[in-house]
């Protein structure tokens, strides 16, 4: 007789959204990066601001910062890049 | 939805004790404020000691009535365990909620002095309760602090009059209010493979009991929910625990079925945002959540709280444990390797799961220090490293023990960093004894710990390195003569438990991870007595 289990794993409906489309060229764009809060995290975004302006002609760079790592980031966070039109968001782990 | 600016409709409500009390909303002296809720919508029990707050502010100046969309045995439940306090009318029927029509509970509704609805909230925001609050008080006040670690806005459920009928239907993901999630899905096994092989790819590497149609049922039984409701949904991938998924995992982890009375609080309870789980699972530091069992469950299910309380000690502890550590990697997502990436892990990942030693304790327990009562029966948990343990049988006195303790509290997270984290004390009897006789409290042995434990400030002295970036905020004291930066912000960073055998002086620090409103925070949550739960 076959043995029925009863499944225990996650079966949540999932919706999936395709991925952004992808720059073919960085000149000329808005670029946002997003600090989670670490340690570390702005003297990379500081190199990282200066590399995409001076190497690949990035017109704006648009920073935020999460008020904490331990967390997602809030709406107020992600609206700043919404609300700035940045092209592309680019997140800095560090530590 | 009755909308602001509308005038508020009158009615009549069942008190609690059975008697019809009419409410005519026409012009009154003061305001009055109407909370819709349920029983079971972890956003109304957020909302609760918040409303209870406004209550205490603003006394009889206005009158707040809350509106339970539940029958009297569960809602009674409820106002005992929250607890609720400010007066609570039935409407199981459901006739008042569809005259105000909310979409989602918990929904305020504020009316004036005029009797017309002067500002609505649905689900929880702290911004529009503080303003509800200041309507109400005359002047502005602050009933619910932006940093105190629980979410600024939360959607809520879905309104019982608006609740889908139909059996199994599914909910979408896209809807915040769903509360029903569908049915799992069967697994048919040929006599060809071993069952107890095959469950080797669900959750822990260790064997499973088989979580067969039948285990399950059997489990199912002892709970009055729908196996499709959705208790929450655990982050960080935000999968949906249903009941029947939850006791699918209590099965494979060993649990007897009564166990279904712990995970249903439990589960809600590791979904508090202040508790912040997603942080906790996915941090690479060493943390684990440590389930702590307090009340009279801690006999009727046999969980074990003296010797060898962190082992393999007693079938209720390792099987709860369990069960939750299969239940946040198979349905929260947080598979080593994957998401959790933790650098060394922690053996608590199989299981971590004590009780407190009430009858060993002078002291009041911890579900009590934390706003309970003492006959009631609670879980809390903490987001916790490994046990370090503190051996000190020499000592003769109460303050010598606890300056051994305050050592050992000196090194949690790392030696030189303050502030931020916190740590759990676990007494063990034999040392309880001698600081009780000492004359010592349970709010004197964190002062004396607080006071005592920091960093010499000569060791910042030389070189960088975690915790010497912050000494600004640190605050400073004097341990020994020598001038030191505390080790924690406040006492109440220090939580005390009494747990253990009888026998040897070894009491045990635990550190915590990111701690306070920016990291965890301990949660505590009743555990019903009732067969409703």
């Amino acid at each position: 007789m076959p043995t029925i289990l009863v499944n225990p794993l996650d079966e949540t409906p999932r919706v999936s959204s395709p991925a952004a489309p992808r720059l073919a060229s960085m000149t000329g764009t808005t670029i946002g990066l997003l600090d989670i809060s670490k340690p570390g995290g702005n003297i990379f975004l500081d190199h990282l601001e200066q590399m995409l302006k001076d190497s690949y002609g990035v017109a704006q760079v648009v920073r935020a910062m999460k008020p904490t790592f331990t967390k997602p980031a809030p709406d107020s966070v992600i609206a700043k890049f919404i609300d700035a039109k940045c092209d592309a968001v680019i997140e800095a782990l560090a530590d | 939805m009755v909308d602001a600016g509308a005038q508020a409709p009158g009615f009549s409500l069942t008190r609690l004790d059975g008697t019809m009390a009419q409410f005519d909303c026409g012009p009154l002296s003061k305001w009055r404020l109407l909370f819709f809720f349920e029983t079971d919508c972890p956003t109304c029990r957020l909302a609760i000691p918040y409303i209870n707050r406004l209550a205490q502010e603003i006394g009889d100046r206005s009158e707040i009535i809350g509106i339970s969309q539940d029958a009297a045995p569960p809602t009674r439940e409820l106002i005992d365990q929250a607890p609720i306090q400010f007066p609570v009318a039935i409407d199981n029927d459901l006739t008042v909620t569809k005259l105000y029509d909310p979409v989602a509970v918990p929904t305020l509704f504020l009316i004036d002095s005029d009797g017309r609805i002067a500002k609505t909230l649905e689900g929880f925001d702290k911004r529009i309760l503080n303003e509800i609050a200041s309507e109400m008080a005359g002047a502005s006040i602050t009933i619910a602090e932006p940093s105190d670690g629980a979410p600024n806005t939360r959607f809520g459920c879905t309104s019982r009059h608006l609740e889908p009928q139909a059996d199994g239907e599914l909910a979408t993901a896209a809807n915040p209010y769903a509360k029903r999630g569908g049915r799992a899905s069967r697994i048919e096994l040929d006599d060809s493979i071993d069952p107890f092989e095959y469950c080797l790819r669900f959750g822990d590497p260790l064997p499973v009991i088989p979580p067969t149609v039948e285990r399950v049922e059997r489990i199912l039984k002892e709970t009055s929910y729908a196996p499709d409701e959705v208790i929450a949904h655990i982050p960080p991938n935000y999968g949906a625990a249903t009941v029947e998924k939850i006791a699918a995992n209590a099965v494979m982890a060993g649990c007897k079925p009564e166990m279904m009375r712990m995970l249903i609080p439990l589960v809600r309870a590791v979904c508090d945002e202040r508790f912040n789980i997603h942080g906790v699972q996915a941090t690479t530091h060493f943390a684990a959540p440590l389930v702590i069992i307090n009340g009279p469950i801690r006999k009727e299910l046999g969980f074990a709280c003296g010797s060898n309380v962190f082992s393999n000690v007693a079938r209720a502890n390792s099987t709860l444990g369990r069960a939750f550590q299969l239940i946040l990697t198979n349905l929260g997502g947080a598979r080593p390797g994957e998401i959790d990436m933790s650098t060394l892990g922690n053996a608590g990942k199989f299981s971590y799961c004590i009780a407190e030693n009430e009858e060993q304790s002078p002291w009041e327990p911890l579900h009590v220090e934390m706003g309970l009562r003492p006959e009631q029966s609670a879980l809390s948990l903490f987001a916790a490293e490994s046990p370090h343990g503190v051996s000190e049988h020499m000592a003769r006195e109460g303050k010598e023990i606890l300056k051994a303790i305050s050592r050992a509290l000196a090194t949690v997270w790392s030696y030189r960093v303050c502030a931020g984290v916190e740590a759990l004390v676990v007494l063990c009897p034999e040392h309880v004894r001698t600081m009780s006789r000492d004359g010592f409290t349970k709010q004197t042995v964190r002062e004396f710990l607080f006071e005592n434990t920091g960093i010499p400030m000569r060791h910042y002295e030389s070189g960088a390195g975690e915790g010497t970036q912050h000494v600004k905020i640190y605050k400073q004291g004097v341990i020994d003569g020598e001038r030191c930066y505390l080790k924690f912000t406040d006492p109440s960073a220090i939580k005390l438990l009494v747990a253990g055998g009888t026998a040897g002086k070894f009491s045990a620090v635990i550190g915590s991870w990111a701690a306070g409103p920016r990291g965890s925070q301990m949660v505590t949550y009743p555990i019903s007595t009732g067969p409703l739960f």
